[in-house]
């Protein structure tokens, strides 16, 4: 029997193993007991008062970017969600500290950038970012409530990706900042 | 009897006499029921498809206890997403999907994948090798002792018939790595069979 027999005759040995094996013991009243756990409300006030935020603050941002959009050149190299997929998040909420270089790095610009904008779109957008920092301030309360709640958790990422992406429309630091690879 | 053959899926109990398997038609009912949070419904989807659910995942986890959990989280996940269950594939792939990601959470997660491997190197019958018998049941031993890149591909690919693409895609892994998995799966086996005298 050559390798190619000896494989063939492997493989169609692989097909007569029993695919369908019982438990030992029934798995039902285990997940009978989990599934039939009255679901707690994701929906709490401190909740909806982030999220309320949270949509403010995408909507303000929408139209900060329109005030600025003709008076910053922006240079997208990078979208900003992929800061986000090298972020660390977590149990405590902390972003790792490839975000928080980030992040600095882009604060440390922002005064210099603003400086370039007219007063009233610079106005505008520190009373942006203002809102963006309080909801994120709001958000960590909230999760410090609900620490497993998994809506809490994606609006604070949503709330960090909306503030990160603020910064870089308002700066063009993007391809400086954004290139990097150990976030 | 006349009243079991009516009896609604909700008011279902596993003691009922079983008087006819279930076909594709229940199954989609059951499924529907399940969508607008029917339990009963639910558990019948479980009666039908539990012992392939834990098979695979005893066959990739070769631990009992193990085994049960991925299979009890399988199916707890699948009744937190089945209203997201389109139909886009068989309910017994998405379930085996979802079983294969419990597994493969649970294992990056414990460290019994090593307690495993040393269980393995015993002589005693892999748990999965019980429901095999004669030839094949060395064969499930000599699956069991595959390290595990190798066992997961084989045991999808091998026994529960998946093809690369899905294999690799229940595995996060690119279609040739699973190739790759499958001959180095088929090299190993060889080797082992041939050690212990096994002519397949």
């Amino acid at each position: 029997m050559n390798t190619i027999e000896r494989d063939d005759e492997l493989l169609a040995r692989a097909r007569d193993l029993s695919t369908g094996i019982s438990p030992e013991q029934d798995l039902w009243p285990g997940i009978e007991a989990a599934i039939r756990r009255p679901k707690t409300s994701r929906w709490t006030p401190r909740f909806a008062q982030a999220a309320a935020i949270v949509l403010l603050v995408g909507a303000s941002s929408g139209l900060t970017w329109l005030a600025t959009k003709d008076q910053v050149q922006v240079v997208e190299v990078v979208p900003a969600g992929l800061v986000f997929e090298q972020a660390s998040f977590g149990g405590r909420y902390a972003l790792g500290v490839g975000y928080q270089e980030a992040h600095r790095d882009l604060e440390a610009q922002l005064d210099t950038e603003l400086q370039r904008l007219s007063p009233e779109a610079r106005a505008e957008v520190e009373e942006n970012l203002a809102m963006i920092r309080g909801a994120i301030g709001q958000i960590n309360a909230a999760l410090a409530e609900e620490p497993d709640n998994p809506l809490l958790q994606e609006l604070l990422v949503q709330t960090y990706r909306e503030e990160l992406a603020l910064m870089q429309r308002v700066g063009g630091l993007t391809q400086r900042v954004m290139p990097r690879r150990d976030i | 009897m006349e009243a079991l053959l009516t009896t609604a899926a909700s008011d279902y109990s596993p003691h009922m006499a079983v008087v006819s398997e279930p076909g594709p038609a229940d199954e989609a009912d059951w499924i529907a029921r399940a969508q607008r949070a029917d339990t009963g419904a639910f558990e019948r989807l479980y009666r039908m498809h539990v012992d392939k659910v834990y098979g695979l995942c005893l066959r990739m986890t070769g631990n009992v206890a193990e085994a049960e959990d991925c299979a009890q989280d399988a199916f707890i996940q699948a009744w937190n997403k089945i209203d997201r269950f389109r139909g886009d594939s068989a309910f017994a792939t998405w379930l085996h999907r979802i079983a294969v990601n419990s597994v493969l959470g649970r294992m990056r997660k414990s460290k019994r994948e090593q307690d495993r491997i040393q269980l393995a190197g015993e002589t005693t019958d892999a748990p999965a090798a019980v429901a095999d018998t004669g030839e094949l049941r060395d064969l499930a031993n000599a699956v069991n002792r595959l390290p595990e890149g190798a066992r997961h591909v084989f045991v999808l690919y091998a026994v529960y018939g998946y093809s690369h693409d899905e294999a690799g895609k229940m595995l996060g892994i690119a279609p040739g790595t699973s190739k790759a998995q499958l001959h180095r799966a088929r090299r190993l086996l060889a080797q082992q069979l041939e050690q212990e005298g096994f002519e397949p």
